[in-house]
């Protein structure tokens, strides 16, 4: 359940919408459906035929903002004509995470595979995942191997895969590829939010769940050249740096502000310091700028240190009753004696 | 979150638990278990509650046919390694007993100090924690930082224990209903426990054993950390219900210091020469402090939300309502 702040003492609500899917398939393929989508139609006949060739029962689901609309009408003709193709409307215009959050809910799959609207892995590449997670692990990500795009991409990537991995201590070797399967409870329990959707295999380790890179051959149509506009590497570089402090300080983010304020503070303090230095010396300080200088310094320690504080007020409130940790399942074995107490 | 399962309904009520945390022990565990079996002979019910913080070697398999041999020992693994204070979390949400006892799985706490603890506690105690006398550690890397760290932890947080770092202590099973651990609180749990269940807390003298199989998981460079951990402490404990009264504090002292800076800039100009700088510096300095204590005291009123909005907007869960945007 995702942790909401306003009810930290309300048990997790359960799941009794009456209509709620069960899951009845092996497979839900779920598309968000963002900007400038492939053909849809082309998409899903091209991923569905390994996957209908595996003998998996399936089902492809689209999730798609009102803006999309155009691009999933094609798909009611596929749905009409028998095809196990459903859209997941949103109400309003939200972006990927929210959509695989709504799709997840629609879907029907024991095991869940996102993958992009556009075409990124080989198509092959889907059955593999579900393998790899029928085979036990809990989250399987297509890496993107042997590359054959232009350099640039693949700079690109490396750089972003260097910086996740340098930030959050997973080895990770494709972030951007898009293509997860996972075990439907193990995707229910993972907490979604923001932007974080292309983190996900980050994520699911910091839950504590397996997660395995399958090699899978580039698509054909992934092999074009990718320069974005300035706005899309910054709001990348904004995604990676509230990662970094979520990973790092959701718990603790007076660790965070406490040496920044810190830090400010020192240096403010030596200003002041070298200016009562020169005031016992004789010189006036009451007309230097630097005065300012070292009183604005401590200034924005003392924010600082007390936005950390805030930050603790909240994390200590909302830990109420919360566990961060999880217990790995029991192997499959009659229930044993030492079976966990009621939780309190 | 653990998973709620009844307990075997035949079973007694289980009168002590251990909790003991791992981290790649796989040397230590089977003396372990043997010390604190050996420990608690003389006790009718017991329990002994290990935790597997995801260690990277085989602990897990050792302590797994450890507890497959014996009814009393337990396992609990995590499903990744999670750190000490969650681990401990993990142990006691999993304990049955009306007492608890958390130690380290390392061999240097000593299980026949048990006893002792259990003793002192049914003299009215909530929480008895232990201090390691003839502490079998380096002086200067590990003694000094550490009784360093004692006083000011003891002075800061008004709870008098002389050793933090020892977690051999043993407590109430109601104190730790009361306490949600989380990032690195284990270190004060004493002072957490006092804060939030007004718990009684005494310490007696423990053994220490120097360490026998692994390397230790600590260093020096914990300054920084236990720095802020503390102050994190020290509002929690004091200011968690009226966390506007610290954040004032603050914004009368930062006005205080505005208002000497006003003065003296009058006092100046009057007397002094009229240098035209004079008539910006100061009086920039006197608006930063004023400006800074304006930002106090809003943050004091962004903490008193943070305080009652859990409660007071948390009453039910709001029903599933079909149209309702995604959450």
């Amino acid at each position: 359940m995702s942790s909401s702040l306003a009810r930290p003492a309300a048990p997790p609500a359960p799941r009794v919408e009456p209509d709620a899917p069960r899951p009845t398939l092996d497979v839900t393929v779920l598309v968000p459906v963002t900007e400038r989508p492939a053909p849809l139609v082309e998409l899903y006949r091209a991923y569905a035929a390994p996957l209908r060739a595996s003998g998996r029962s399936f089902e492809f689901l689209f999730a798609a903002s009102p803006a999309r609309r155009d691009a999933v009408a094609p798909l009611a003709e596929l749905a009409a004509a028998g095809e196990p193709v459903r859209v997941a409307p949103a109400e309003r215009n939200v972006g990927e995470t929210a959509l695989v959050r709504e799709g997840l809910r629609e879907s029907r799959g024991r095991i869940v595979v996102t993958l992009p609207a556009y075409y990124r892995v080989a198509p092959e590449a889907v059955p593999a995942l579900v393998d790899a997670v029928e085979r036990g692990t809990d989250v399987a990500v297509a890496r993107r191997w042997p590359r054959r795009d232009p350099a640039i991409n693949r700079l690109q990537n490396r750089v972003l895969n260097a910086v996740v991995g340098r930030l959050t201590g997973a080895a990770v070797h494709d972030v951007g590829s898009g293509v997860h399967a996972l075990r439907r409870e193990v995707f229910e329990d993972i907490p979604l939010h923001g932007d974080f959707v292309r983190f996900l295999p980050v994520l699911a380790l910091q839950r504590g769940y397996a997660v395995q890179e399958v090699d899978a051959a580039q698509h054909p149509g992934d092999l074009g050249t990718r320069v974005y506009a300035p706005g899309v590497y910054i709001r990348r570089v904004l995604d990676l740096l509230g990662l970094y402090f979520l990973l790092r300080f959701l718990d603790k983010p007076l660790r965070f502000f406490g040496l920044v304020g810190f830090a400010l503070s020192l240096v403010g303090a030596g200003t002041l310091f070298v200016l009562l230095v020169r005031k016992a010396s004789g010189e006036t300080i009451g007309d230097k700028p630097l005065l300012l200088l070292g009183i604005l310094l401590l200034t924005l320690g003392v924010q600082a240190v007390a936005l950390g504080l805030i930050g603790e007020m909240i994390v200590h409130f909302s830990a109420a009753g919360r566990r961060i940790y999880r217990v790995r399942p029991a192997p499959a074995t009659p229930a044993p004696p030492g079976a966990p107490p009621p939780s309190r | 979150m653990p998973v709620p399962a009844p307990a075997g309904p035949t079973e007694l009520p289980t009168e002590l638990s251990v909790v003991v945390p791992l981290y790649n022990e796989q040397e230590s565990v089977p003396a372990l278990v043997d010390a604190v079996r050996d420990a608690l002979a003389s006790y009718a019910s017991w329990e002994l509650v290990l935790v597997d913080d995801g260690s990277r070697d085989g602990t897990a398999a050792v302590a797994e046919r450890l507890a497959a041999a014996d009814a009393r020992v337990r396992l609990v693994r995590l499903a990744r390694n999670y750190g000490q204070t969650q681990a401990m979390q993990a142990g006691f949400d999993h304990a049955r007993g009306e007492v608890v006892v958390s130690m380290d799985g390392d061999l240097q706490n000593d299980p026949l100090d048990i006893p002792r603890l259990l003793a002192k506690l049914d003299e009215g105690y909530d929480l008895v924690a232990g201090y390691r006398k003839g502490r079998n550690d380096k002086m200067l890397t590990r003694k000094v930082p550490s009784f360093v760290a004692n006083r000011i932890i003891a002075w800061v947080t008004g709870v008098r224990i002389r050793d933090n770092g020892c977690s051999l202590k043993a407590y109430r099973r109601a104190v730790l209903q009361r306490l949600d651990l989380y990032s690195d609180m284990h270190r004060f749990l004493p002072a957490l426990a006092a804060a939030t269940a007004n718990a009684r807390i005494t310490e007696i003298p423990v053994r220490h054993h120097a360490r026998r199989f692994g390397t230790s998981k600590y260093g020096l460079s914990r300054i920084a950390k236990v720095s802020a951990d503390l102050l994190a402490i020290k509002m929690i404990t004091s200011f968690r219900d009226h966390p506007l009264t610290m954040f004032a504090t603050g914004a009368a002292a930062a006005s205080l210091g505005g208002v000497a800076v006003v003065a003296a800039w009058a006092l100046s100009s009057q007397v002094g020469s009229a240098a035209v700088e004079r008539a910006y510096v100061l009086p920039g300095v006197a608006l930063l402090a004023f400006s800074l204590a304006c930002f106090l005291l809003m943050l004091g009123l962004i903490a008193t939300v943070a305080l009652h909005a859990p409660r007071a907007l948390g009453g039910e869960p709001a029903p599933p309502a079909a149209g309702r945007p995604p959450a």
